[in-house]
């Protein structure tokens, strides 16, 4: 009996080592990685989370993809040209899906206009509102068939723009822009890409493998134009869960190669001695102030007062502690470029604040002067650790430095993008990550017109300012918008920048060759490798 | 059989055993007196009741300052400190030749070293005592940083390691710091402070201070107000209100007893956290306002049932007991027979509820606080000093194991009470009865 419990336990003890395979493979070059939660949807048209983007990076291409410094490089299309009135793209013809047929200029005309027809309920179409009628057929008014983009043969695809678009090539490496077969969206209907064998793939991996709710693995496609590029054979995912805590404890036992890190796992990295890495999102967190007719925030003195006693600076280094993070005092990230190899902060530095307790006091004198008695303000935050920690910070300067009363409405983040929608609030914290490598990808984010504008700030020079870098080809010209832009943002105070977020983690030493990018899914293994 | 006129005197004086039980009991403090452990508790109970309504008083810090170069910091003195530039810095005047700190202070760790003609960029590690390099804190093309990242009284050895072209680094040249306390310009002049001969006073934090730097002793102490005034007046009005509810039917019995009994009945299988939720949502309180109100008015309405049912028992038992007949046979009236007979014999039986039931209302409005449900922040309370001591568990255990620890050995007080309260009512009851 005694014998029968020993080996139980000794059973128990190597099992999982026989079934679950370690975080690295040398030998076989294949990857164990963690997902947070299971893709929602991998169809190109539905997908709206990083979980979908970072899988659609590796089994899917665009037209264009980013390289390793952030620069674009070919991938569906050989070589592109965009011009005032629309842009041109030449197809590679070594381009097959993974079932052996050709990659053709019709597939991504078909992929468009499916991700426009109001039928597929695109939550992501506006990305591809630069294209000629893209709204209108969005909105059902016109039929799909009278959106700008045309195939000219199997292997040169013509796109028609609105208006100018000098950043079209940089949003075809999109996943809302990858193609589409009509065959296999058609046979599948609405279960198109909800199972590994219900889809088709024209990336390095093909899905060999999805278990819903516990597993997925990549394998290594062959038929992959670039194949020989590719050195990694498989990537496992055999771990869903959203614990942050749970990644970091399956790095510790060596079953993954990768792991986020938090404040509190990042200590205990530390004091393990784990090499710790840092990597730039190029996310903006900042204060968005309420325009809307009955708030207080309404009042620019009071804006003004309170911008001038929130120094970022305090909340990065002595309240968030955590390595990387930057004070942000402009509405573009200090990374952010605006053209090859311009980076925006160079050319047109951040508008300064001045941080003065008695300035600040000055226009609180003066709104009180405008308004009269200030009410307390609802201040808007997350309900996380951090957030909450941020929410107090910001509480006590107002309290301390103006005698200025706040509630914290601390809400989930579904919550709080709804309230901020309806406008529940005075000030409310907010993130924005970029969409592609663009600054008007910030910059219309306060245009009047802008749905995601939950303050409802609206100024016609602001507007004017938007319109101009949107259209223009000169990149002089729309450096000299965008600073306009973040000079209106400053003086109006419309936010108050907070920080630039980063993300921490841990990767296997064995582990070579994973990028991280902004955009275009994130990480990156197509270029992976384990080092024996 | 006939009398002797012996049979007639006067028996000895004797029977002792007859006078002891004709005795009165002691009376309650004095048994309470003999128990060492109800001395004990009653003690930290007198202790905790006291430092909650005059501790504020006695340490007059502000729970809600704080004091940002110090976070998370443990147990400090009084001090007095430097106040410092906090300007970017744009790098030193000259050239170094090697890995040199210019400053060194909790505001900036001004670090330059020499260029290197291989490199592309450098990388700035900072380790405060562990393994390994430590934290990555900048990659940069600059051969200057300055640190500022939660900077404290430590040791800290910084590496800066070059990297090349090719992607490789070099071997990390490094140099050891421990920076000096000193406050920035802006947090100086945040903090209202009077700056003299540049320096500025700051106070002594004896229990250490939270993850904003916050005085620890001061946020216990506030929060035992916020904790003891729940804990004391919900046990205190529903007790009251469940005795006068109990008494009402127990004395008039018959039907009216039968009625409010299924009533209490009913509000015992109320659910207490769906009605708190709907008071504040009836009362129109939103998210950032306290919910002290709600959460006291919950526990009001819904918890009197228990002491009701056992003033009702009591009352029933007492109503049919010899010593009440016979006063009523006297001619005693419903008053005096409440007056004289029921309260003495019920009042004891309420402490004791009471003393189980303030334990657990601290507990509930340390709960419903550490959800989110109770007092807002600032206000501290021990509930929502428990929540935030639970974000820094793993780095900082004593932001979580005070306030913990503050509520434990609370609860278990006023349960030790009670206990030796009960006891002692079972000895004094077991006296009068034998």
């Amino acid at each position: 009996m005694r014998k029968c419990i020993v080996a139980t336990v000794v059973i128990c003890l190597l099992f999982p080592t026989f079934v679950l395979a370690g975080a690295v493979n040398a030998q076989e070059q294949r990857i164990t990685l963690s997902l947070a939660t299971e893709p929602p949807s991998l169809d190109t048209a539905l997908a709206t989370d990083q979980i979908s983007s970072f899988l659609l990076a590796h089994l899917m291409e665009g037209l264009v993809q980013y390289g390793p410094a952030g620069e674009l490089v070919p991938a569906m299309a050989e070589r592109w040209e965009v011009r005032e009135g629309g842009a041109t793209f030449w197809l590679r013809k070594n381009a097959v899906w993974s079932d052996g047929k050709p990659v053709t200029a019709e597939h991504f005309v078909y992929a468009w206009r499916r991700a426009l027809d109001p039928a597929t309920a695109s939550q992501y179409a506006f990305i591809l509102f630069p294209i000629k009628n893209a709204e209108a057929v969005n909105r059902g008014e016109l039929p799909v068939e009278k959106l700008g983009v045309e195939a000219l043969g199997n292997y040169r695809l013509e796109v028609r723009f609105d208006k100018p678009c000098p950043y079209f090539a940089k949003l075809t490496a999109f996943m809302t822009f990858f193609p589409a077969r009509q065959d296999v969206v058609e046979r599948w209907g609405r279960a198109h890409a909800a199972d590994a064998d219900k889809m088709i793939f024209n990336g390095p991996f093909i899905l060999t493998r999805w278990i819903h709710g516990a597993r997925l693995t990549l394998t290594r496609n062959p038929r992959y134009w670039n194949a020989d590029a590719i050195r990694l054979q498989e990537i496992d995912l055999p771990y869903i869960t959203t614990d942050p805590g749970t990644h970091y404890n399956l790095y510790k036992d060596n079953r993954i190669a990768l792991a986020p890190l938090d404040a509190s796992t990042l200590s205990d990295a530390l004091s393990k001695g784990y090499e710790t890495h840092l990597f730039d999102f190029g996310t903006l967190y900042f204060l968005e102030m309420n325009f809307r007719e009955d708030r207080p925030t309404r009042n620019l003195a009071l804006r003004k007062a309170i911008q001038s006693v929130l120094n970022p600076s305090l909340l990065v280094y002595k309240v968030l502690g955590l390595p990387g993070v930057k004070p942000a005092y402009s509405l573009f990230p200090s990374s952010m470029r605006a053209g090859e190899g311009v980076v925006f902060s160079e050319h047109y530095p951040p508008p300064v604040v001045n941080y003065d307790i008695a300035q600040a006091q000055r226009y609180l004198a003066q709104a009180k002067r405008e308004l009269g008695d200030i009410p307390p303000l609802t201040l808007l935050v997350g309900d996380s650790p951090r957030a909450v920690n941020e929410a107090e910070f910001y509480q006590y300067v107002l309290k301390q430095s103006l005698g200025l009363e706040t509630r914290l409405d601390q809400q989930t983040f579904k919550q709080r993008i709804s309230k901020m929608r309806r406008g529940e609030f005075d000030i409310a914290a907010a993130g924005w990550g970029p969409d592609f490598d663009d600054p008007i990808t910030f910059g219309d984010l306060f245009a009047s017109w802008n749905e995601n504008n939950r303050g409802r700030f609206a100024d016609d020079d602001y507007d004017a300012a938007v319109r101009q870098a949107q259209r223009s080809l000169d990149p002089a010209v729309r450096l000299k918008a965008f600073d306009r832009m973040q000079q209106i943002i400053s003086e109006q105070v419309v936010i108050i920048p907070t920080y630039e977020n980063v993300g921490l983690y841990v990767q296997h030493p064995q582990l070579m060759g994973v990028r991280r990018s902004i955009f275009g899914g994130d990480p990156n293994y197509r270029y992976a490798w384990v080092k024996p | 059989m006939a009398y002797l006129p012996a049979d007639f005197d006067r028996l000895p004086p004797q029977a002792p055993e007859a006078a002891e039980t004709l005795a009165p009991s002691p009376p309650l403090w004095q048994l309470l007196l003999q128990d060492m452990r109800a001395c004990l508790a009653a003690g930290v109970v007198l202790l905790v009741l006291v430092m909650a309504f005059i501790g504020p008083w006695l340490w007059p810090q502000d729970p809600a300052t704080q004091w940002l170069s110090q976070v998370s910091s443990g147990p400090s003195a009084a001090r007095r400190v430097d106040v410092v530039s906090d300007e970017f810095w744009h790098g030193p005047r000259q050239n170094v030749s090697a890995l040199t700190a210019l400053q060194a202070t909790t505001t900036q760790v001004k670090l330059a070293w020499p260029d290197r003609a291989d490199a592309m960029s450098y990388r700035v590690y900072r380790n405060a005592g562990g393994v390994g390099l430590g934290m990555p804190l900048i990659e940069t093309v600059k051969t200057h940083y300055a640190d500022r990242l939660q900077l404290s009284e430590q040791r800290y050895r910084y590496s800066v390691v070059a990297v090349r072209a090719d992607g490789s680094t070099s071997d990390p040249e490094w140099i050891e710091v421990k920076p000096e306390l000193t406050l920035g310009t802006f947090e100086a002049q945040l903090l209202g402070l009077d700056v003299m001969d540049g320096k500025v006073s700051l106070p002594s934090h004896p229990l250490g201070t939270d993850a904003l730097g916050r005085d620890m002793l001061s946020r216990i102490l506030h929060g035992a107000q916020t904790s003891m005034l729940v804990g004391l007046s919900a046990p205190l009005l529903f007790i009251t209100l469940g005795a006068f509810y109990g008494a009402l039917a127990g004395l008039l019995g018959g039907w009216v007893d039968n009625v409010l009994m299924r009533i209490a009945d009913f509000v015992v299988a109320l659910p207490f956290l769906l009605f708190m939720i709907l008071f504040r949502v009836a009362l129109g309180i939103e998210s950032g306002e306290s919910g002290l109100f709600p959460m006291v008015m919950a526990m009001v309405l819904l918890s009197w049932p228990s002491a009701a049912r056992l003033v009702r028992g009591q009352v029933l038992q007492l109503r049919e007991s010899a010593f009440v007949m016979s006063a009523r046979l006297a001619g005693a009236g419903n008053f005096y027979l409440i007056r004289r007979h029921l309260l003495p014999n019920v009042l004891p039986l309420l402490l004791v509820s009471l003393s189980f039931a303030i334990p657990q209302a601290i507990f509930t409005e340390a709960l419903l606080s550490f959800i989110g449900m109770g007092v807002v922040p600032p206000t501290p309370s021990w509930g929502t000093l428990c929540n935030e001591g639970i974000r820094s568990m793993l780095t900082h255990p004593h932001e979580l194991i005070i306030p913990a620890l503050a509520i434990s050995i609370t609860v278990l007080s006023f349960n030790v009470l009670g206990d030796a309260l009960r006891d002692a009512m079972d000895v004094k009851v077991r006296r009068s009865l034998r």
